[in-house]
């Protein structure tokens, strides 16, 4: 059994009864293998279809996640539950709950980075001051507005109005939790939130591939929320180096804010701005300041200053890109499709209107963008096989674009992969509009493949 | 250099022009092209199963003995574990007298569906023997739970039969598939059932009612069969306990680790809502058998 990835969230779905005896059958040597492989920052297992388990049955998934978290430093744990389950994993694992339990999907995904950066009010209760201020503290991380209630009542009384929350957060437990850098997005600026003592572990801890893709998909300000950094050593100081290096090539600006060099070598600051970083003491001297925000670069989609050619290695694997493409929406939509004509240009897309856009980028072997342009009424159906519904919303099709992009993004990793090429895919990005695409591509040359889908225009654009 | 580019592409994008449009996922002729490929009951199996209905046993094991492939087949059947008998047993009447009226009849069906097992599993990591423990395990088990439910019906009894025929659908329709829905899979916790329904309006369930009604079994097996997937909410009255029935004990059956292993708990839906009211009962009657 594989794990089901949606943005940074893998998740194993069983289904029936789960014991001693069976549990080992649902993994093998290439599904762990696969799972180590996974570039997430949360592993769960969703108990949602069990009807039946054990602790022998949840100890082999247990055993999984907690080498995964060690490996990683990744939050791993259950969710889907009710509060039978909630009570039985609990009297399980009692004194050795060294997983996270998340009550449903959504309330897992509060706790982790994502590119939509909306803020959303939750309530929450825990009987643990310590479990209900740890869980706060985290939301809070992560950009959300936690209502934390004091006691069972106040709970219960808060909880009536459940319209005023987007999740109610009980029967949820942190337990050991992972230590990945919490991440979210502000605008057109992404923050990162750091702490503590800085070293060698930010290396683990900090997501490089998900910094990558921001600055692959366009966004140029990242700014390190310090307040609670009390030092950083040697290590700490070459990894934000590195990273000022990186931003650099995408003309983009990092920027620490309320960082103390109480403990902190002066020195070090002036390291840190030589590479190009900048300092600010408050939060509210970069967000409210809007001339200083476009100056750094989060006015909006700024493109890299550095554009980059198309090159050879990357034109050689053309034909894979497209085959991934064609025959997943194919796939997807019970459609043949017929390629029209391949034009190496700026990305030109005669009509703007009634479209939707998305990307994915891939680095490793080769690396690049993949951009596709869809008709609404194309992406409407190739969502469908997704959702189910062919009334879904526009935020359900734009959703399960992404999972469409990423579906492509994974049939292209391993189409390459037979050719030898190793490479991994970045988190996708959907556009509801085709101006916000064209303000990070239209300057960007590459390979434009015009396909049709049941008589409607279809645009692959594969750059870098 | 562009032009170099321009050269390159083409020459790659002429390579692939030839194929010009790519095959499409599962269409609604192979669905009935697959159907109409499924080779009707063979005249013994028929007369058998006619003389078992009728009440005949000993006629319906005259008729069975008459082909050699059953009788190798009902040999094999009867002495699997499951069954517990410490000596071989080879003689059709002496399996059909073992097996009593109702088992006979299902049994037929058994083999009914074992000669559309394909030669080689490719979808599922499966043998044959493994999927003719899985027929024996689900006769046995629907047996003691038509006892606890009270129904003494013998055709009731056979539907049982036809289930695992949505697991031969499922093999031959996505086996040439296999690395595009794990793609899709990969994103997405969309059972096989669920695939094939969105894209063709029939699920794996219909498909296994259409073998059904081929092999001119009466229609009410046919809606049975229909009824596991667990999909239809209009159900009512004992057509909804059977159902129910039928659902949770597949899922209990594919929940064994050797089907776990080979991929069948995965292939679909649970729908644990529908089947959460008898989970005690459920449990009680298979811990018993």
């Amino acid at each position: 059994m594989r794990a089901v990835v949606k943005g940074r969230i893998g998740i194993f779905y069983l289904q029936g009864f789960l014991d001693g005896n069976n549990a080992p059958s649902f993994l093998t040597i290439e599904d762990v293998k696969a799972t180590e492989d996974l570039n997430v920052d949360m592993l769960l297992v969703s108990l949602k279809k069990v009807i039946f388990f054990n602790k022998n049955g949840l100890e082999v998934f247990v055993k999984l996640l907690s080498t995964i978290r060690n490996q990683k430093h990744i939050i791993v744990g259950f969710c889907d539950y009710d509060h039978a389950k909630f009570n039985a994993i609990n009297t399980f694992f009692k004194d050795e709950l060294n997983f996270s339990l998340f009550k449903t999907q959504e309330i897992a995904e509060l706790f982790t980075s994502s590119n939509k950066g909306e803020s959303r009010t939750v309530l929450l209760y825990n009987e643990d001051s310590s479990q209900r201020s740890a869980m706060a503290i985290e939301l809070f991380d992560y950009g959300h507005n936690p209502i934390m209630a004091q006691s069972k009542h106040e709970f219960e009384e808060k909880k009536k109005a459940s319209e005023l929350y987007y999740a109610i957060i009980e029967d949820t437990n942190l337990g050991v939790y992972g230590q990945k850098v919490a991440t979210r997005v502000t605008g057109n600026a992404i923050i990162y939130t750091i702490s503590h003592f800085l070293d060698a572990e930010i290396n683990d801890t900090f997501n490089l591939s998900y910094h990558l893709n921001s600055l692959n998909v366009g966004f140029r300000l990242f700014i390190f929320d310090a307040y609670k950094v009390i030092s950083m050593n040697v290590h700490a100081l070459n990894f934000f180096t590195k990273l000022a290096s990186a931003a650099a090539e995408y003309n983009a600006s990092i920027c620490f804010v309320g960082l103390s060099f109480e403990k902190t070598p002066e020195s070090f600051k002036n390291d840190l701005e030589d590479a190009g970083l900048m300092f600010f003491d408050n939060m509210d001297d970069i967000l409210k300041n809007k001339e200083l925000l476009e100056e750094l670069g989060a006015g909006g989609g700024v493109t890299a200053k550095k554009s980059r050619s198309l090159n050879k290695a990357l034109v050689n694997e053309l034909p894979l890109f497209i085959e991934a493409t064609v025959s997943t929406i194919a796939m997807m939509t019970n459609a043949a499709a017929t390629k029209n004509s391949v034009n190496i240009q700026t990305l030109t897309i005669p009509n703007t209107q009634d479209q939707y856009a998305s990307s994915i980028g891939f680095y490793g072997d080769i690396d690049g963008l993949i951009i596709l342009v869809f008709p609404k009424s194309i992406a409407k159906k190739a969502c469908e096989l997704l959702i189910g519904d062919p009334d879904a919303s526009e935020e359900e099709v734009l959703d399960s674009l992404a999972e469409f992009v990423n579906i492509i993004g994974g049939r292209a990793k391993v189409l390459l992969s037979s050719n030898k090429h190793v490479l991994d895919i970045t988190l996708p990005r959907t556009y509801s509009d085709i101006k916000t695409l064209m303000e990070i591509a239209h300057d960007k040359k590459g390979v434009q493949v015009d396909l049709t889908f049941e008589g409607e225009r279809f645009i692959f654009f594969l750059t870098r | 250099m562009s032009h170099f580019k321009n050269v390159l592409i083409y020459s790659d994008y002429n390579k692939h022009k030839n194929t010009g449009c790519i095959p499409t996922v599962i269409t609604a002729e192979e669905i009935a092209l697959y159907i109409e490929k499924i080779p009707p009951a063979p005249a013994v199996v028929q007369e058998a199963l006619n003389h078992a209905r009728a009440g005949d046993l000993t006629k319906a094991s005259k008729s069975a003995s008459e082909d050699p492939a059953l009788r190798l087949y009902l040999k094999t059947l009867i002495n699997r574990p499951i069954y517990g008998f410490r000596n071989e047993v080879s003689d059709v009447a002496q399996i059909f007298g073992i097996l009593g009226l109702g088992a006979s009849q299902q049994t037929l069906y058994n083999y009914l569906l074992s000669l559309l097992t394909p030669k080689k599993w490719e979808l599922f990591s499966l043998t044959n023997h493994q999927f003719y423990d899985l027929q024996a395990s689900i006769s046995k088990h629907w047996e003691a739970i038509l006892v606890h439910l009270k129904i003494n019906d013998k055709e009731i009894q056979s539907a049982i039969s036809l289930i695992p025929a949505s697991i031969i659908v499922c093999e031959a329709l996505f086996a040439k598939r296999k690395t595009e829905v794990a793609q899709l899979r990969c994103v997405k916790a969309l059972d096989f059932n669920t695939i094939l329904f969105r894209l063709s309006g029939s699920d794996l369930f219909d498909l296994s009612g259409e073998i059904a009604r081929k092999w001119e079994m009466p229609e009410r097996i046919s809606k049975l069969i229909k009824s596991a997937s667990g999909m239809d909410q209009t159900l009512t009255g004992q057509e909804r306990v059977l159902a129910q029935w039928m659902h949770l004990l597949l899922f209990y059956e594919l929940s064994q680790s050797a089907f776990v292993s080979a991929g069948l708990n995965e292939f679909i839906d649970f729908k644990i809502e529908f089947v959460q009211d008898i989970y005690e009962s459920f449990a009680q009657v298979v811990q018993n058998t």
